[in-house]
């Protein structure tokens, strides 16, 4: 984020009016618009983009804890703006795909132009013919720190963020790390108190947590009920008073920032792109600074809020290219796009994706391997920040070890793999980059258990594992069970706050290990769901790690091998064993199943042989039952894998990977 | 436990001459089939008598319950001039008439070389309706000059008389249907019989001249046996020395009291580490005992395999008549409807000529699996040579294939001609070489449940 805040300040404010030699008729644009309300027009004309320079235009995100309100103030924006109808369209606008509507979260970035009439003044813009226009860029961010990759994309092309937090929930822990992570970009914040028609609302003490906590003056923050629609006249012009205008050199050749790229079966790749010098015009032939090709430009528009051609985009603007380029590939998000044949400076500073998380990702059918390979190609285009190599397991065959930037974000990715893309997928259990330095002084960073020696023959001379910095927001009565938690996960506290009289705030370091399974589903049950948590990344920290095996009748099934710390060994491989029982169905004959730490068998459970009824009687010939019995046994095949002689359910890889670290 | 998918099942040294002697190909080739002859016309014919006087708590088969009416055995009822239940005798009217209007197969006239009148409790009909259907099937099909006829009784459903009758038309092979030895388990399953009327059966059946061959059913599994009761029904068994025996275990059907009431390997069902042991138990004291394990739920002493059913498991064509009644005719498997007016109704169509069978055959795959699935009930296994003949050597070679792993660990035993069993090494060298040298595999069975390895 320094470097996007770097970016930020150097060019702060270098809007030159003369650049447009606009006359004075042309400083109400507005007056060429049909109405305020313009969401049935045609198009939008590019002479009237032309009309907002910079100090016309507003980019700004909305930030918030999950459920706080995020989606539906957006939804009411929009309305408010008549870039769509009320009623009409879907609720959560913004959130197109599946996964997003399922689950409340915001996944992918989404922009939307939107057009909003504003006079400095107190009166209502209504009642002043003569009130400018302006042109306001909501640019949808996700809000899960997993996403904060996509989160400093998208907050690289604002100046402003609405930090919306729930007016009876309080500060929560996501909107803690979203307000760092607006205020290390250097945006302008504008608290949003929402909710407040709830009967537990209590603002007062909102406002309080927001002056305790992020010094935030309480008279700053607006009162909304996006429900109600109470308090939402201020939003928007608070955000033309309070959230500075675009940066950015409007004689300058064009440059802009790509903030994401989706591939359109019948146009190709569309990519959303956030102008920050010049002007970009249909036709012009552009370049990109990662990979030096270049395109012309065929469209160019805004989201207003779909598609809306407008054949050119101005400093400032956000909106949508498309360029012929043939695969979301050639779109790098983050990458900048400039004009061809001159060199330019590349925008400065996305944080690189960090992958903190890692798992194989195998065809549950193992015939489907180009089918899965496809679908992950196809996903990873969208979704840069998804590290794919291909690795191959004796257990499960060909498949891909993938990197995350978290949990949430390889859920998704599952999710997207199976709603999007039909793929039928077995994961590992997933594991955490880990450092192993051996006598010799050589290291080697473990993305795969099944890549780590059993037996590796040299002495291993120290190891690390990645830790995570864990805020946990909870009500003080759970203090006791949470802090319990946490040491049990190896934690280690760094803070322990109220926030105010009834919730407190905890810090922990944690092996990242330790909360990739199901910390959290842990965490949110002995709070009785009150507990909010989030981490960010933080250093690597010294640890007693063995190589865990799992042997069926005796030979190791690399693909559920797994690394835990030494005296979590014992309590791991007995779970883990005692699950694998459950789910591996009895076969025709003995299973033995074994947990092993090096050649020292630390846990086994015994699967004994079973019966295949064909023993009931077969009336009068008619062998059409057998025979159903044995088809039906065969579905029941087409779902397993088979590890040496053993055939493994799919479910038993997904038992596994709830398998926890502690209970 | 068992090891074994098919946990099959000889006691028979492999070197000894098998129970079963194998027939030609008993499929129709495929490759060619337009040259090929046509599969062996059926010989084989088996008739569903569908009455019963209440249903069992475990069946979901296509009967007929006559209430407990039928359950009371006046002796005069299996004499002459007594009013037959109308039920009945509707239901034979229609079964004569399908019989009827079943063209045989062949022109040149194959006789019926086994007869099994299956149900429901078939001896619950009239004898005299039995002998109506009997003369029918000589009419139109013949009988050859021995031909087995089994018939299933059920304990109290027949006396001395009524039995004597039935040998005299000719039935000469009887399958009681006991199903347990204890009065709790016989009650528990809704059987509509006691115990006392099971020793009755049994003493009738053994008492009756002109009857040698006779089959006792048994089930296992049932809810809350215990192994001791098992032990206690197989040694009641062995004291009653039928000829052989069948032993089925409890299918849990949906739809049914028990489908309601129980989930299977749950208690009071027993486990399947249970289920599997009663199943290794029979094997044991049936062994004991001098019965051959010739298929995989089936013991018989020498040369009392159940002809009829062996057809079956040989995928030999068979005739079928009556309700719900599958017949298996020209490659084609077909089961007559379940309810008695559309089985009436599609009667009526095979008479006026306006019922044929659903065209084509199943695929090749379908009748390939039939074979091997069929024949690894048997303790004779599958012949390798007449399936490689009939399916061709690539789909024999995928299968030998599909067994290497288990020839390996012993489940699955391959035998040459002379069926002698071969080492996992010597079936591996066969497949290395497309079977061309080394030893040939001639048949694959599955190995027997007792045996350790």
């Amino acid at each position: 984020m320094a470097g996007a805040a770097a970016f930020r300040r150097s060019t702060r404010r270098v809007f030159r009016p003369g650049a447009y030699a606009l006359s004075r008729a042309l400083q109400h644009p507005e007056r060429l618009l049909s109405s305020q309300a313009s969401p049935d027009r045609g198009g939008v004309l590019g002479s009237e983009l032309g009309l907002y320079p910079p100090e016309r235009i507003r980019n700004f995100s909305i930030i918030a804890h999950v459920d706080h309100g995020k989606s539906t103030l957006a939804d009411r924006l929009l309305e408010l703006t008549g870039t769509i109808k009320k009623g009409h369209g879907q609720p959560q606008y913004l959130d197109k795909l599946q996964v997003e509507r399922e689950r409340g979260i915001t996944v992918k970035a989404q922009t939307a132009t939107m057009f909003y009439r504003h006079a400095n003044n107190q009166l209502p813009a209504s009642d002043q013919p003569d009130a400018p226009s302006y042109l306001l860029n909501l640019i949808d961010t996700p809000g899960h720190v997993d996403f904060s990759y996509e989160v400093s994309r998208s907050l690289a092309a604002c100046q402003g963020a609405l930090l919306v937090v729930d007016a009876a929930q309080g500060v929560q822990a996501q909107t803690i790390a979203n307000f760092y992570l607006a205020f290390e970009s250097n945006l302008s914040i504008i608290p949003i108190i929402n909710k407040i028609d709830q009967p537990t609302a209590d603002p007062d003490n909102v406002r309080a947590q927001l002056k305790r906590l992020f010094d935030i003056d309480p008279s700053e923050a607006l009162l909304t009920s996006a429900k109600t629609g109470q308090g939402l006249s201020q939003v928007l012009p608070a955000v033309i008073e309070r959230i500075p205008s675009p940066p950015g050199k409007c004689d300058s050749p064009v440059r802009m920032l790509l903030l994401d790229s989706y591939y359109d079966e019948y146009r190709g790749v569309i990519c959303h792109v956030a102008v920050v010098d010049g002007a970009l015009h249909k036709g012009d032939k552009i370049a990109s600074a990662a990979t030096g090709r270049t395109y012309e430009v065929l469209d160019v528009g805004i989201m207003h809020p779909e598609l809306t051609p407008t054949g050119v985009l101005y400093t400032g603007q956000v909106g949508y290219v498309i360029s012929g380029m043939r695969s979301t590939k050639e779109a790098r998000i983050g990458d900048t796009l400039h004009q061809a044949k001159s060199t330019v400076e590349p925008l400065p500073g996305f944080k690189p994706a960090r992958h903190m998380v890692f798992s194989g990702l195998y065809p549950a059918d193992g015939s489907d391997f180009d089918a899965l390979s496809h679908a992950i190609e196809k996903l990873t285009c969208n979704d840069a920040s998804v590290s794919v190599t291909k690795e191959t397991s004796t257990a499960l065959g060909m498949g891909f070890r993938c990197g995350f930037l978290g949990l949430l974000h390889m859920d998704v990715f599952h999710q997207r793999l199976e709603q999007e893309h039909g793929a039928q997928v077995i994961s590992t259990i997933p594991t955490v980059p880990y450092i192993f330095e051996y006598g010799d002084g050589s290291k080697v960073q473990v993305e795969n258990p099944a890549a780590l020696a059993s037996n590796p023959g040299k002495r291993i001379a120290a190891c690390w594992e990645p830790t995570v910095i864990a805020t946990i927001i909870i009500p003080s009565e759970y203090v006791g069970p949470v802090i319990m938690l946490c040491s049990e996960r190896r934690g280690e506290q760094q803070e322990y706050t109220f926030i105010d009289a009834q919730r407190a705030l905890l810090k922990y370091r944690l092996p990242l290990r330790e909360i990739i399974v199901d910390f959290y589903n842990e965490l949110k049950s002995i709070t009785s769901g009150y507990a909010t948590f989030d981490y960010e990344d933080s250093e690597y920290q010294q640890s007693d790690l063995v190589k865990m095996d799992i042997l069926l009748n005796g030979q190791p099934v690399d693909a559920m091998a797994t690394i835990v710390h030494n005296q979590k060994a014992q309590r791991v491989g007995r779970e883990l064993v005692e699950k694998l029982k459950k789910f591996i169905e009895r076969q025709m004959f003995e299973i033995t199943i074994q947990a092993a730490v090096g050649s020292k068998v630390i846990a086994r459970e015994t699967l004994s042989a079973m019966r295949k009824n064909v023993l009931a009687k077969c009336y009068g010939g008619d062998i059409t039952r057998k025979k159903k019995l044995l088809e039906k046994q065969k579905e029941g095949k087409k779902r397993m894998k088979r590890v040496g002689s053993v055939d493994i359910p799919q479910e038993a890889f997904h038992e596994l990977l709830k398998v926890s670290n502690s209970k | 436990m068992l090891r074994s998918a098919f946990p099959l099942v000889s006691h028979l040294p492999s070197h000894k001459p098998p129970p079963i002697r194998p027939r030609p190909p008993p499929v129709r080739p495929y490759a060619s089939s337009a040259v090929s002859p046509p599969p062996p016309p059926p010989a084989s014919a088996y008739v569903h008598l569908p009455f019963c006087r209440k249903r069992c708590h475990y069946c979901d088969f296509p009967i007929v319950a006559l209430g407990t009416s039928a359950s009371s055995l006046p002796p005069q009822s299996t004499h002459g001039g007594d009013v037959d239940d109308p039920r009945i005798a509707d239901y034979v009217r229609l079964l004569l008439r399908e019989v009827a209007a079943t063209r045989p197969v062949s022109d040149d006239g194959v006789p019926l070389e086994t007869v099994f009148f299956g149900g429901g409790t078939p001896s619950l009909v009239p004898p005299r309706l039995v002998a109506a259907v009997l003369d029918a099937l000589r009419a139109r099909f013949g009988l050859s000059a021995s031909p087995e006829v089994s018939i299933e009784m059920d304990p109290g459903t027949f006396d001395a008389a009524k039995l004597r009758e039935l040998v005299g038309l000719g039935i000469n092979r009887v399958s009681l249907g006991v199903q347990a030895f204890q009065e709790d388990l016989l009650r528990a399953c809704g059987r509509a019989h006691g115990l006392q009327e099971v020793h009755d059966a049994v003493g009738i059946v053994t008492a009756c001249e002109g009857l040698q061959n006779w089959s006792m059913d048994l089930i296992s599994s049932l809810p809350n046996q215990t192994e001791e009761m098992w032990e206690e029904s197989l040694r009641c068994t062995v004291d009653a020395r039928p000829t052989h025996v069948s032993v089925y275990d409890l299918q849990i059907e949906q739809g049914t009291k028990f489908g309601q009431l129980y989930t299977p390997g749950v208690y009071p069902l027993p486990s399947e580490t249970d289920s599997a042991n009663f199943y290794k138990i029979a094997s044991k004291r049936l062994s004991e005992a001098g019965y051959n394990h010739y298929e995989i739920s089936s013991y018989c002493k020498t040369g009392y395999e159940c002809k009829h059913n062996v057809t079956y498991w040989q995928n030999r064509s068979f005739y079928a008549f009556g309700l719900g009644s599958a017949s298996y005719i020209n490659g084609i498997r077909f089961s007559r409807p379940r309810r008695m007016k559309e089985y009436a109704e599609w009667v009526q169509k095979l008479e006026n000529g306006t019922w044929s069978h659903e065209s084509g055959n199943s695929g090749i795959k379908d009748m390939a699996m039939d074979v091997v699935m069929l024949s690894l009930r048997t303790a004779w296994g599958l012949d390798v040579q007449s399936f490689s003949k009939t399916f061709g050597r690539s789909l024999t070679e995928s299968l030998c294939n599909t067994f290497r792993p288990f020839v390996e660990s012993g489940l699955v035993v391959a035998m040459d001609m002379e069926r002698r069993a071969l080492q996992p090494s010597d079936f591996e060298l066969y497949l290395q070489h497309d079977g061309e040298n080394g030893s040939r595999v001639a048949f694959i069975r599955l190995s027997d449940p007792d045996v350790d390895y």
